[in-house]
């Protein structure tokens, strides 16, 4: 295509792609600052205030808006996400070093790992619950739903580790070897540094995919809630800016870990140059 | 007793590839080996046969007397210095050097001391704190050998160690390896397919081919007798004529009969007599004549310049055979009268049948 048409087409489509993605997030934002109790969802701001933000922590008088039952469902998400992030990333990093040669049944293998993130949600939970109750488990935030997350996030953190592996020089864990190293202080001291940015990147997936999780939770859970659940619960009644007013707190909270991220990021990502550039 | 022995070793793969077949060599203490030829000829696998990277499927590896075939990596008297450095991004200079003798659990004090001599032996006392990826190749191939000689290992296996260097720092490391090694009285085990490299670093050469040994002898006489014809055409520039061998001509020698008349090579005239055969010609041995040249006799061929060529004082010339492909010859220009002829005329080439080999064919 001729530059001159492709350079407006693509900035009318990267413009769309920023609104669509910040959009939703924007008007959340302004909702927040609805003034309250009686200020809802609606344009135009009724007046300009942070009466949700204090409602959020209890600062403003009792009003018939119910406090947003947040805490202890927001301990059980971080609490689920923490879990199924170290499990899903210790599975995901040990079966793609299994990956790295090629074994008897490695691709019926492969697609049962990806199958995780591949099946209907809404499906997986209903089965799950199903299952619980034909064998007679309680469903739990911390056990039913905590299987399903890791069969959920396992999957992106193995292919992200499957990508890390497959631009890794093995020639340093043979270097290491030859040097009277055993294979598993050399994973240790020579595999696992290098390959960091890869297992911080795969933390990062399985932790946010289980944190917003709704499908499989919403069957599995049991009658503890996690913040996903709770918050939509409040949504049955009416909506109020409160909710908006989490969501951007959580927002922020996201960047921030974002930005813990991209600082161990740029730590390591030298070394990771210079593997490639070795590998080169 | 021997450094390293390979008694009969085989590589055969999953797929039943066959990547190495009855290898046998035995390697003096302080010997400098080298395993030359073509890639996929096999001699890499052999070095990782050595090191315990690949696994051997028949024969035995035996280091100082010590069966290792069964042994992992890691519990071999061996270090390797790879191609592409393999140096550890997540470690300074220092820290490369010194990461074998760590986890080996040697006290602090005695680690600096060794790590801090061998990077002075190496020029790299003034880099030590610094990461590998800034530093030239040159540099970092200081640092793996530095790294591989820290440990003490009783062989040192190097593959393609000169390889991804440019070809002025390819000429020093490689005077600077040979030198090391002198002074180191370790056994090297080098690979390259650079027949310089080879020729010019080691004591004994190890020609491979397909998966196997072609011949094993010292650089000089894998110029003047090449074994098989495989080395006879790999190794420098021979001029090589077809035709088959027959008994006859002085002890020690073979006659062959070729379509440019009998020549004459030493070889086993019992063993060669009625096969298709070689005879294998140094191209320095030849020497050239110009037209008119009286002299008669055996290893005699006649033939017309197709082209001469000449770079400072050494003359190439091409000449015709009908039918074969052309012979190029080389030499001092000074060297022979002929050298000085040019395209279209005739000359006739001779040489000793003391200096050319017949080889089975």
């Amino acid at each position: 295509m001729q530059a001159g048409v492709l350079k407006p087409v693509l900035a009318v489509y990267t413009a769309l792609f920023i609104a669509f993605l910040y959009g939703p997030f924007i008007v959340l934002g302004i909702l927040s600052f609805q003034s309250g109790p009686e200020g809802g969802p609606q344009f135009p701001i009724i007046e300009w205030s942070t009466y949700w933000y204090r409602h959020l922590f209890g600062l403003v008088p009792p009003s018939r808006v119910a406090p947003l039952p947040i805490g202890d469902s927001l301990i059980r998400s971080l609490a689920l996400a923490f879990m199924t992030m170290v499990v899903s990333t210790v599975l995901g990093v040990a079966s793609a070093q299994a990956f790295r040669q090629k074994f008897r049944g490695s691709g019926p293998v492969f697609y049962l790992i990806v199958l995780g993130m591949m099946v209907p949600g809404v499906l997986v939970g209903l089965g799950t619950a199903l299952l619980a109750n034909l064998v007679g488990v309680d469903r739990s935030w911390w056990g039913t739903a905590f299987v399903l997350h890791v069969v959920y996030t396992y999957p992106f953190a193995f292919l992200v580790m499957l990508a890390i592996f497959n631009r890794f020089d093995r020639s340093i864990e043979e270097a290491s070897w030859s040097l009277g190293v055993s294979p598993v202080t050399t994973f240790r001291k020579v595999t696992f540094p290098v390959i960091f940015p890869g297992v911080l990147s795969a933390m990062l997936f399985a932790f946010t995919l289980s944190y917003d999780e709704f499908a499989r939770t919403l069957f599995t859970s049991g009658p503890r809630l996690t913040l996903p659940l709770a918050i939509y619960g409040t949504f049955a009644v009416e909506i109020h800016p409160n909710v908006f007013a989490f969501g951007v707190l959580t927002t922020l909270f996201s960047f921030a870990l974002l930005a813990v991220y991209a600082i161990l990021m740029m730590r390591s990502v030298r070394q990771s140059r210079q593997v490639s550039a070795e590998a080169a | 007793m021997h450094d390293l022995e390979l008694i009969n070793v085989g590589k055969v793969y999953d797929d039943g590839t066959v990547a190495v077949a009855g290898f046998d060599l035995a390697v003096e203490k302080g010997e400098f080996v080298a395993f030359l030829g073509p890639s996929g000829c096999g001699k890499t696998t052999t070095l990782r046969m050595i090191a315990g990277f690949e696994t051997i499927t028949s024969g035995d590896v035996v280091i100082k007397g010590r069966n290792v075939s069964d042994l992992p990596p890691e519990r071999r008297p061996t270090s390797m210095i790879f191609q592409n450095y393999a140096l550890f991004p997540h470690m300074n200079v220092f820290e490369n050097v010194e990461y074998g003798l760590k986890v080996r659990g040697l006290a602090k004090a005695e680690r600096q001391e060794r790590v801090g001599r061998i990077l002075d032996k190496f020029g790299l006392s003034a880099i030590a704190q610094e990461r590998a990826d800034n530093l030239s190749g040159g540099q970092r191939q200081r640092i793996a050998l530095a790294r591989g000689l820290v440990v003490e290992p009783d062989i040192l296996l190097l593959d393609e160690p000169l390889g991804a260097l440019d070809a002025n720092l390819r000429r020093v490391i490689q005077d600077e390896l040979k030198i090391l090694q002198r002074e180191l009285g370790i056994t090297f085990v080098f690979v390259t397919h650079a027949q310089s490299e080879a020729l010019g670093l080691s004591d004994r050469v190890v020609v491979m081919s397909n998966g196997k040994v072609e011949q094993i002898s010292t650089p000089r006489e894998l110029y003047t007798r090449p074994a098989t014809p495989f080395v006879a055409g790999f190794i420098g520039a021979n001029t090589i004529f077809r035709g088959e061998a027959s008994q006859g001509g002085a002890p020690g020698r073979c006659r062959i009969d070729t379509r440019f008349g009998p020549m004459e090579g030493v070889g086993d005239a019992g063993a060669l007599a009625g096969r298709s055969a070689i005879i294998a010609i140094p191209s320095d041995a030849i020497a050239v004549h110009p037209a008119g040249w009286s002299g008669s006799g055996i290893n005699t061929v006649t033939s017309t310049v197709l082209s001469r060529d000449v770079v400072g004082h050494i003359g190439h010339l091409s000449l015709a055979l009908d039918g074969a492909e052309p012979i190029l010859v080389e030499s001092h220009v000074d060297r022979f009268a002929g050298l000085q002829a040019g395209p279209g005329d005739t000359v006739t080439i001779t040489w000793e049948p003391e200096r050319s080999s017949v080889l089975a064919a």
